[in-house]
């Protein structure tokens, strides 16, 4: 997934509100839980504070603060924090303890300062001496308060972390699943041939991607209305230039059936020659045109068999023209295909056989159904294409080097596209005995 | 003969004129389907060149109009197109044969002979070809106006080869044509029949020629 993937967009777009609506979460867990933690060493302090407080006598107006010092390491121990203590008279004189420990400001009873360099907090207890009150300030460093706020923090974070990372897992295989939709039909679009512009079927695609299926069928629409028009402009240019053929064939054959001089006799019979040619070209032209992918072809089954009797009649007339043995050894040969196509691709094979045999030789069309599937076969006992030669044949205008006759180039070619168009294969081999030449093609079963 | 050409490219339709011409016919010609049906309504014409790609009135149009008005005449359709290929090929549409142009003038002059001579023995009892004559309906054949002895199953054969000079005509067509002389008939038998055949009309110059593997055609007798 190069480029903009859709799940690591979404991912982006989704882990900022995650992470606030985490760290909210964690808060509104914490300070609840903090509240009551805080205020249970408060009262610890205060306890403290109310011991110390009984210490002090009042002797008339003054006071004295008698603590014995097993009691005061009692009062001051703790496994974590210092704890300092402050006792002032009603009049707010110094008495005992740790000079200069800060009251609360005010009417507060708790507050959090400094003290000797530490973060300290500090509890204010009056305790009763005499017929008055005295204050006794309570200080105990912040160590484990800030433990116990880093445990509670800790402690609503986890859940909160938890269900973030499983929102993440969701969202990243929710995604692969939602889409699961459209990698199906991306497989469907990838396992098309090239020339299948039918529309897809967007009955059992999501509600979701109905938009971009109605897209795709809108593109493919157009894309196949313009190969189609393309299509029907070459057929139609290919039709165009028979008519006019046929005339200037007729006045040359009309010209040659005439006394002529030497010269002029030469010159017609190119012209003759030239428009046989073009007209074979126009045909080449218009049989490569539908033969292409995209092309709209009409598939129908077809017997290869009845296919080579309905053109033997013409082949046989040309054979005979250049003293030419053409057989035929045909067995049924059923195949799903276009029968224009499949003419096509069978005339071109027995023009080419025709064409370069010598007089006298022997070329044979066979059909029929093997254990590979259907076949058609024309085999020639001319000069055969070097084995060097035989991939080359097949490219459009290519003609073996030294090759007589004016030919286009286009036979072997057109006759592969129509072989590629039905799925089927091309076999260029020698004929009986290692000569000549035997073009076969198979037609895979179903 | 007399002929009529409809045909809208005028090189073309000219130079079938003179070509059919030459081959000692009375040929009219119209670049218009409309008149091509007014003139064989009104006139006698042996054969019709009908090219299917007129404007306006098309080819398949005045065939059938021909066909439901002027009678029996052979109709040799013309077309440039290979998309109506299959309705024209099937020559469902009442047409005799057809020719994809550019053609080659000799073929179509074969066409033409063939043409005329299968409707005026459609007309008549009897079939010529050369020094060969067939009197259909009293079955007997004459070499060179002497009788020639022919087995029945050895006329069947000529007659199915003689409708069709020119054409190679399979195996199979010859056996389904005399298949009504009752038993089975091996691809064999028929080989026997027209070499005997061969041996009877060859001394005449006529000649049944053998394509392998398909069947048999009838020389055109020169």
């Amino acid at each position: 997934m190069a480029g903009r993937s859709l799940r690591a967009h979404l991912l982006r777009m989704l882990l900022p509100p995650i992470a606030a609506a985490l760290a909210l979460g964690a808060l509104v867990s914490y300070f609840p839980t903090i509240e009551p933690a805080t205020h249970a060493y408060d009262q610890a302090l205060v306890d403290i504070g109310l011991a110390v407080g009984m210490h002090v006598r009042v002797m008339q107006t003054e006071y004295r603060f008698e603590l014995p010092a097993a009691v005061e390491q009692v009062l001051r121990t703790d496994r974590f924090d210092k704890i300092y203590y402050r006792v002032m008279s009603p009049a707010g004189l110094e008495i005992a303890g740790d000079p200069g420990l800060p009251a609360p400001p005010g009417d507060a009873v708790a507050h959090n300062a400094i003290y000797n360099g530490d973060k300290v907090r500090v509890v204010s207890v009056q305790s009763p001496c005499g017929r008055s009150t005295c204050t006794v300030l309570v200080g105990e460093t912040m160590v484990k308060r800030e433990r116990l706020a880093r445990e509670l923090l800790l402690q609503s974070i986890f859940p909160e972390l938890f269900i973030a990372i499983a929102t993440l897992l969701i969202v990243w295989f929710g995604v692969k699943r939602g889409l699961q939709p459209l990698a199906r039909l991306s497989d469907e679009i990838k396992s098309r041939s090239a020339g299948d512009l039918r529309p897809i079927d967007a009955a059992g695609a999501p509600e979701e991607t109905r938009p971009l299926v109605g897209a795709l069928n809108g593109l493919l629409t157009e894309v196949s209305a313009a190969s189609r028009k393309q299509q029907r402009f070459l057929a139609d240019a290919a039709h165009q230039l028979r008519t006019p053929l046929a005339g200037l064939r007729a006045h040359a054959e009309l010209a040659l059936a005439q006394p002529l001089p030497d010269a002029s006799r030469a010159q017609v019979e190119q012209v003759h020659q030239a428009t046989i040619r073009t007209a074979r070209l126009a045909n080449q032209l218009l049989a490569l045109a539908r033969a292409e992918p995209g092309a709209r072809s009409i598939t129908s089954l077809v017997d290869l068999k009845s296919l080579v009797e309905g053109e033997a009649d013409a082949w046989v007339h040309q054979a005979l023209a250049r003293d030419i043995d053409l057989g035929f050894e045909l067995a049924p040969a059923p195949v799903e295909g276009d029968a224009f196509l499949l003419r096509e691709a069978l005339a071109n094979l027995v023009h080419n056989a025709l064409e370069y045999s010598a007089r006298g030789a022997r070329v044979t069309v066979r059909t029929g159904s093997g254990e590979r599937g259907a076949f058609l076969e024309v085999e020639d006992d001319g000069p055969g294409i070097p084995s060097a030669e035989r991939p080359r044949v097949l490219e459009r205008f290519y003609r073996v080097p030294g090759t007589p006759g004016t030919g286009s180039g286009l036979g072997l070619a057109i006759v592969r596209e129509i072989v590629a168009s039905h799925g089927a294969a091309l076999a260029i081999n020698e004929g009986m005995g290692a000569r000549g030449c035997r073009v076969g093609i198979t037609f895979p079963h179903g | 003969m007399r002929l009529l050409i409809v045909e809208d490219d005028a090189p073309l339709a000219s130079g079938l004129q003179r070509i059919l011409e030459a081959e000692g016919h009375a040929v009219d010609v119209t670049p218009r389907g409309e008149e091509a049906v007014l003139a064989a309504s009104q006139e006698k014409f042996d054969l019709v060149i009908l090219d299917i790609g007129l404007p306006q009135m098309d080819g398949f149009e005045v065939l059938r109009r021909l066909r439901a008005g002027a009678g029996p005449m052979p109709v040799l359709v013309l077309t440039a197109r290979d998309a109506v290929d299959d309705r024209v090929r099937g020559l469902d549409l009442g047409a005799d044969d057809y020719m994809v142009k550019p053609f080659a003038m000799p073929e179509l002059t074969a066409r033409v002979r063939a043409l005329l001579r299968r409707s005026q023995a459609h007309g008549g009892p009897r079939i010529a070809h050369g020094p060969l004559q067939l009197d259909t309906v009293a079955r007997r054949a004459f070499l060179r106006n002497e009788p020639l002895e022919l087995a029945a199953r050895e006329w069947a054969v000529l007659e199915v080869l003689l409708a069709r000079v020119e054409k190679i005509v399979s195996k199979e067509a010859i056996i389904q044509a005399v298949a009504g002389w009752g038993d089975d008939l091996s691809p064999n038998a028929i080989e026997v029949y027209v070499s005997r055949l061969r041996s009877k009309l060859e001394p005449a110059g006529i000649r049944i020629r053998t394509v392998r593997g398909f069947g048999y055609m009838l020389e055109e007798f020169k």
